[in-house]
């Protein structure tokens, strides 16, 4: 596929995307394609923005406002991005110190689909699905993609049986997972959407951003993410776009792309959307129910994994709480040898406003914490900062 | 189960609840027997398109709601449900809850007006029971959520499918 074929598509079909860049703009500056949804049966937008929050919330909206039996092919491509599930823990899934410090500085969000934690990068497409929830179907996309990537030339492509796209060659021990999918159904309408690693520059990266210290000590409800093996399939965005579009086409009918961005921002549902989208008690707030447990449980079947570290086996200091809504309750707090049980001013605290855990399990105010032994100090200062750590609050190299 | 239990019911009530009674259900030669071995979910249980269904009690005035066998075949292996907090008024198709499986997030909405005033935590910690048994209404069971139900959410029933028509219905 030439580059020049992907512009031909794009400037010659659609009436939005005139070769005149005056009007172009104009029509993109002034006018959101998106205040009133057309009724066409089917329809393709190309976002041009980046934003993680402003291409969902497009998406979310086009699912929520678009006519019932429409089918509708939207694409993107965030900057990058940390993007977790929508019943997925924040604490668990990634490395929020490492996504402050990055200097890609990537954006952590909560999508509404279900599923795990994925990266996105300018690297990486994203294609969405919205349909009829009754013709819902978890592959027959993912194999749209499958079909596009092979008219790129690229071929060991196919959808397993966890509706990824992975690539290998029959005798490959473990293929690479190319493309992650996940789904949202409501009433009358359903998302499918998935990633595509087209040529992202952060693959050795991704999995520390992914690897969270947080993990060996939270139980949590709600969805684990599955961590695959990944590869690019080393094509350029504008020809995956093209491909895509084509194959969307050929199975429901010619329609001329049209391009949204920024300005959709304005209409009001996606603004409003938007917003909730940003918002700490969306990415925070809605985290299932957890359990922490500091130093960590060995014996207990989730802690298997990371044993605790030689300061934990020697803390004195013992914390559990329970989050709903990630708000702080049930916090035990107590201090061996005699177990005594500390106040913590913990209840009701969320912990995504915790800034710094020292301000949280100080010695109480009569000073009974600090009077055992005098490395008790040194012991406090060493358990609020595996707390910072744990939590990401502190920033690391 | 809960479907045993429903037999047990005297059939006096049921027929007082049944004011739109299929008339099938009246001919004589089959009322006896029918009485007392046909389930009178005939009469209280209905189901919507989306899937989801609602009981009414005895009286009229509470009611159970759950997600169907067919609908939580359809999911696969629910692994989170999310739950309203009660009490909660709600309207038809209001979203009440939502399942994760198989990477897809559902909504469930409410079958009818009514009033949320308890949920079933215990799909919150196993999750998976609401792929053993979406319609066992026992404190095991996978239903939703209990709820009162006032003169709009009996009319709302009007609009729901019986067990025989979702049948079909999911058969199409």
């Amino acid at each position: 596929m030439s580059p020049s074929r992907g512009a031909s598509l794009l400037f010659s079909h659609s009436r939005i995307l005139t070769p005149a860049p005056n009007i172009h703009k104009w029509q993109l500056r002034f006018q959101s394609s998106l205040h009133q949804i057309p009724n066409a049966e089917t329809q393709i937008y190309l976002s041009r923005s980046q934003s993680p929050y402003l291409n969902l919330s497009i998406e979310h909206h086009l699912l929520t406002k678009s006519p019932a039996e429409s089918t509708i092919l939207f694409l993107y491509t965030n900057s990058p991005s940390i993007i977790i599930g929508r019943n997925q823990n924040p604490w668990v899934e990634c490395n929020l110190s490492l996504l402050r410090s990055s200097p890609l500085k990537p954006d952590l969000v909560r999508r509404r689909s279900g599923g795990g934690t994925v990266w996105h990068d300018e690297g990486n497409m994203n294609y969405s699905v919205i349909c009829p929830t009754s013709k819902f179907d978890r592959d027959i996309h993912a194999q749209m993609v499958v079909r596009a990537l092979r008219r790129l030339a690229v071929d060991g492509v196919w959808v397993n049986e966890r509706h990824d796209i992975v690539m290998g060659s029959s005798v490959a021990a473990k293929p690479w997972k190319v493309s992650g999918s996940a789904y949202k159904l409501t009433r009358l309408r359903s998302v499918h959407h998935g990633t595509c690693l087209l040529n992202s520059p952060n693959l050795k990266d991704i999995g520390k951003f992914l690897r969270s210290p947080g993990k060996p000590y939270i139980k949590a409800r709600g969805v684990d993410s599955v961590s695959s093996p990944i590869a690019n399939v080393e094509v350029q965005n504008a020809d995956f776009e093209d491909a895509v579009v084509k194959e969307f086409q050929q199975m429901y009918g010619h329609v001329d792309p049209v391009l949204v961005g920024e300005e959709e921002g304005d209409v009001p549902e996606i603004m409003k959307g938007l917003k909730e989208l940003k918002s700490r008690d969306w990415i925070y707030g809605q985290t299932p129910q957890f359990h922490f447990s500091y130093p960590t449980h060995p014996s207990s079947e989730a802690f298997e994994e990371v044993g605790p570290t030689v300061s934990e086996n020697l803390t004195p200091f013992n914390l559990s709480f329970i989050a709903r809504n990630a708000a702080i309750n049930s916090a035990c707090l107590s201090q061996r040898p005699t177990s005594t049980q500390r106040t913590s001013s913990l209840g009701n605290v969320k912990v995504h406003e915790i800034e710094d855990w020292s301000q949280y399990v100080l010695p109480s105010r009569d000073g009974t914490l600090v009077d055992a032994k005098s490395r008790t100090t040194e012991e406090h200062e060493t358990f609020v900062k595996d707390l910072n750590r744990i939590f990401g609050v502190a920033l690391v190299g | 189960m809960a479907s045993i239990a429903r037999s047990l019911r005297p059939a006096a009530t049921r027929l007082i609840a049944s004011s739109r009674a299929n008339t099938l259900l009246w001919r004589p030669s089959s009322f006896g027997s029918r009485a007392f071995s046909a389930s009178p979910a005939v009469f209280a249980k209905k189901y919507t398109k989306d899937h989801e269904w609602v009981e009414l009690s005895e009286d009229k005035k509470t009611a159970t709601i759950g997600i169907s066998d067919y609908a939580a075949h359809a999911l696969g292996d629910v692994v989170y449900v999310e739950l309203p907090t009660a009490p909660l008024e709600v309207g038809v198709g209001d979203s009440i809850g939502a399942v994760e499986s198989v990477k897809s997030a559902s909504d469930i909405n409410s079958p009818i007006t009514c009033t949320i005033t308890s949920v079933n935590s215990l799909l919150e910690e196993t999750p998976g029971t609401i792929n053993k048994g979406p319609e066992d209404d026992s404190s095991a069971g996978g239903w939703v959520a209990k709820v009162e139900v006032g003169e709009v959410g009996i009319q709302d029933l009007d609009n729901l499918m019986d067990a025989a028509a979702y049948k079909k219905f999911t058969e199409e």
